[in-house]
């Protein structure tokens, strides 16, 4: 997949305001694979719901989203399964992890499905994000920061054509930020793949080629 | 699919799956002993009598005095036939057909004694006689014609007079294998054929052979003037049914009570076995239920894991799976549990009937293992698809 244009694209909840004011929302853009791309907004503007639309979680939109042209509207269940495997990954706001599995169970239940990393590098990513401590810890008893670098590590278990993060470092400090940074940076890279962040305050430092305000 | 199914066993409530294994178990168990004591009971039935089903009835007219003595006929007319054809309860029905010409019989049982008699010959149509059609039949030329006898000439004979005579008693079987030799004669023709006894009946107060023989026989022996049909049998849904009776009555007919009341017996039987079959299937449907419900529980206690695989890439059918193998293993367990209930089950009262008809058969358990599979496929396939059909509703998010 190589680009994502969202056209006219508009969350139905909006829909009676016309005071909006947005590069994204009402507009005609394309997000292209290999770029590298920062989504600001205030909180209630649509930022997460803007992930599950193009995540395929939630189709309450007017307007279109495109996949290489193709309507999205019309992908079926297995489509979507397909895309969540192997061309678009997603680290969620509210992260989606599993309390009642540990945080490696936690990964492992991503990378069985695709077989796409070595445990090696994730326990080198365990290590390297500080946590390798953890990786035996119940999730419910980790911290909200913690839970964080665990997801991601878990959207990194999986081939992208674009990665879209949704406030990553919300509750990092700014070492462990960059470190997560340069892990984003380098397999997005590695992958000639897309990036996407979206922040609402302080965001994670890369090279972005353009930054939308939404 | 390990770490799916520890994430999935969680709120998986052992009571509830417990009182479903329990409620269905016993709901299969009294569906497949309902099928097998109807089939074991049945037999017995059968055996009674192999060539007559038990829902025929023979009717015949009243033999009066002042009949006797004016000659008038036994025999039913057409209008008459039409009549019983029309009523309600009637499924079929078939004449009897006399034999128009002189029958002798004979045979000899090896260094006894020789017997001879006169004797007749009826038929009736060959889809009321219940012997296999190619142990039943006749082809012109054939010179053996298969016999069916009344099982009190037998009793007449072992009881009476064999112990008189002190002659060896006969079993059915052996005489099967004795060939009776007949003459017939009639039109100027005389013909010698071989009987074989195909069979005794208890319900049929007559000596039978096939339609076709009669009717071939009838056309060369007889010298012209058919006779009519003096009696009638007839196929009934419900021999039990009162209109029967009243029929009988109104039109003066007779017919034997006795079979009838063994008819009435069995349907009797026949109904309250279905009363209780309905009662295990509806136990079986209540427990179905209940795991429906448990299971939609499950699935609504579980809904943000299951979305959350889904939302990893998961398929919905293999996020269903567990939930489904959990269905069928427990469908398949009380299938297999009823079973072996089942046998030991049999085995007690196959006893208690065995010492009420002795050298009874013991019937196959194939119709009670293809009831008892079908409902296991039915509540499996049912339950795979619901299970599905659940997660593929929490796909989306509910707005």
């Amino acid at each position: 997949m190589n680009s994502i244009r969202l056209k006219s694209t508009l969350p139905n909840v909006f829909l009676n305001r016309e005071d909006i004011v947005s590069d994204i929302w009402r507009k005609d853009i394309t997000l292209e694979k290999g770029k590298f791309y920062l989504i600001e907004a205030n909180s209630g503007t649509g930022k997460s719901s803007l992930c599950s639309y193009i995540f395929g979680y939630r189709n309450d939109y007017r307007g279109e989203i495109l996949f290489d042209e193709k309507n999205v509207a019309l992908f079926r269940q297995k489509d979507w399964s397909k895309i969540r495997r192997k061309h678009i990954a997603l680290m969620w706001q509210e992260l989606r992890l599993f309390p009642e599995l540990t945080a490696m169970e936690n990964v492992l239940i991503k990378n069985k499905l695709t077989g796409f990393q070595k445990k090696k590098t994730i326990v080198q990513w365990f290590d390297m994000l500080g946590i390798s401590d953890k990786t035996d810890t119940k999730l419910q008893l980790m911290s909200f920061g913690q839970q964080q670098r665990v997801a991601l590590i878990r959207s990194l278990c999986q081939p992208f054509d674009f990665i879209f993060v949704d406030e990553p470092i919300s509750h990092l400090d700014d070492s462990n930020a960059l470190i997560m940074g340069n892990l984003l940076t380098e397999e997005a890279k590695r992958q000639g793949a897309g990036v996407v962040t979206t922040s609402i305050g302080k965001h994670i430092e890369l090279d972005y080629n353009q930054i939308f305000k939404l | 699919m390990k770490l799916v199914w520890k994430l999935l066993r969680q709120h998986i409530s052992i009571p509830q799956f417990a009182g479903f294994f329990f409620a269905n178990l016993i709901g299969m168990l009294i569906i497949l002993l309902g099928v097998q004591f109807y089939n074991d009971i049945q037999n017995v039935y059968d055996s009674e009598d192999s060539l007559m089903k038990s829902d025929y009835i023979i009717l015949n007219k009243k033999v009066g005095t002042l009949g006797s003595i004016i000659g008038k006929s036994g025999s039913f007319s057409e209008d008459e036939i039409d009549d019983i054809e029309d009523q309600d309860f009637t499924k079929k029905v078939g004449l009897f057909t006399p034999s128009n010409y002189n029958v002798r019989a004979s045979f000899d049982i090896e260094g006894f004694s020789k017997f001879s008699t006169e004797m007749f010959f009826e038929s009736v149509p060959d889809e009321f006689v219940d012997v296999k059609s190619e142990q039943w039949g006749y082809k012109e030329g054939e010179t053996t014609i298969p016999i069916v006898l009344p099982k009190n000439y037998l009793d007449l004979y072992n009881f009476g007079f064999a112990q008189s005579r002190s002659l060896p008693k006969l079993s059915a079987g052996i005489l099967g294998a004795i060939k009776l030799r007949i003459q017939i004669a009639g039109n100027g023709h005389v013909e010698n054929f071989d009987g074989r006894i195909a069979g005794f009946s208890s319900r049929l107060n007559t000596i039978l052979v096939p339609q076709a023989f009669m009717q071939w026989a009838n056309e060369h022996f007889s010298s012209g003037n058919d006779k009519e049909a003096q009696r009638i049998i007839l196929e009934v849904d419900n021999p039990a049914d009162e209109a029967i009776n009243a029929f009988i009555q109104d039109h003066n007919y007779e017919t034997d009570t006795d079979k009838l009341q063994a008819s009435k017996t069995n349907y009797v039987l026949k109904v309250i076995i279905g009363i209780v079959m309905s009662v295990g299937l509806l136990i079986s449907i209540l427990s179905f239920y209940i795991l429906m419900l448990s299971v939609y529980l499950l699935v609504q206690k579980n809904t943000t894991k299951l979305q959350n695989l889904l939302l990893l890439g998961y398929s919905p059918a293999k996020v269903s799976m567990p939930y489904q193998l959990l269905t069928v293993g427990l469908n398949v367990l009380v299938f297999a549990l009823a079973w072996v209930l089942l046998v030991v089950v049999r085995q007690i009262y196959l006893a208690m009937l065995e010492s009420f008809f002795p050298g009874m058969e013991r019937p196959s358990m194939m119709m009670a293992l293809g009831v008892g599979v079908a409902l296991l496929l039915i509540v499996s396939i049912f339950n795979v698809v619901a299970v599905r059909s659940k997660i593929t509703g929490i796909w989306r998010q509910k707005e």
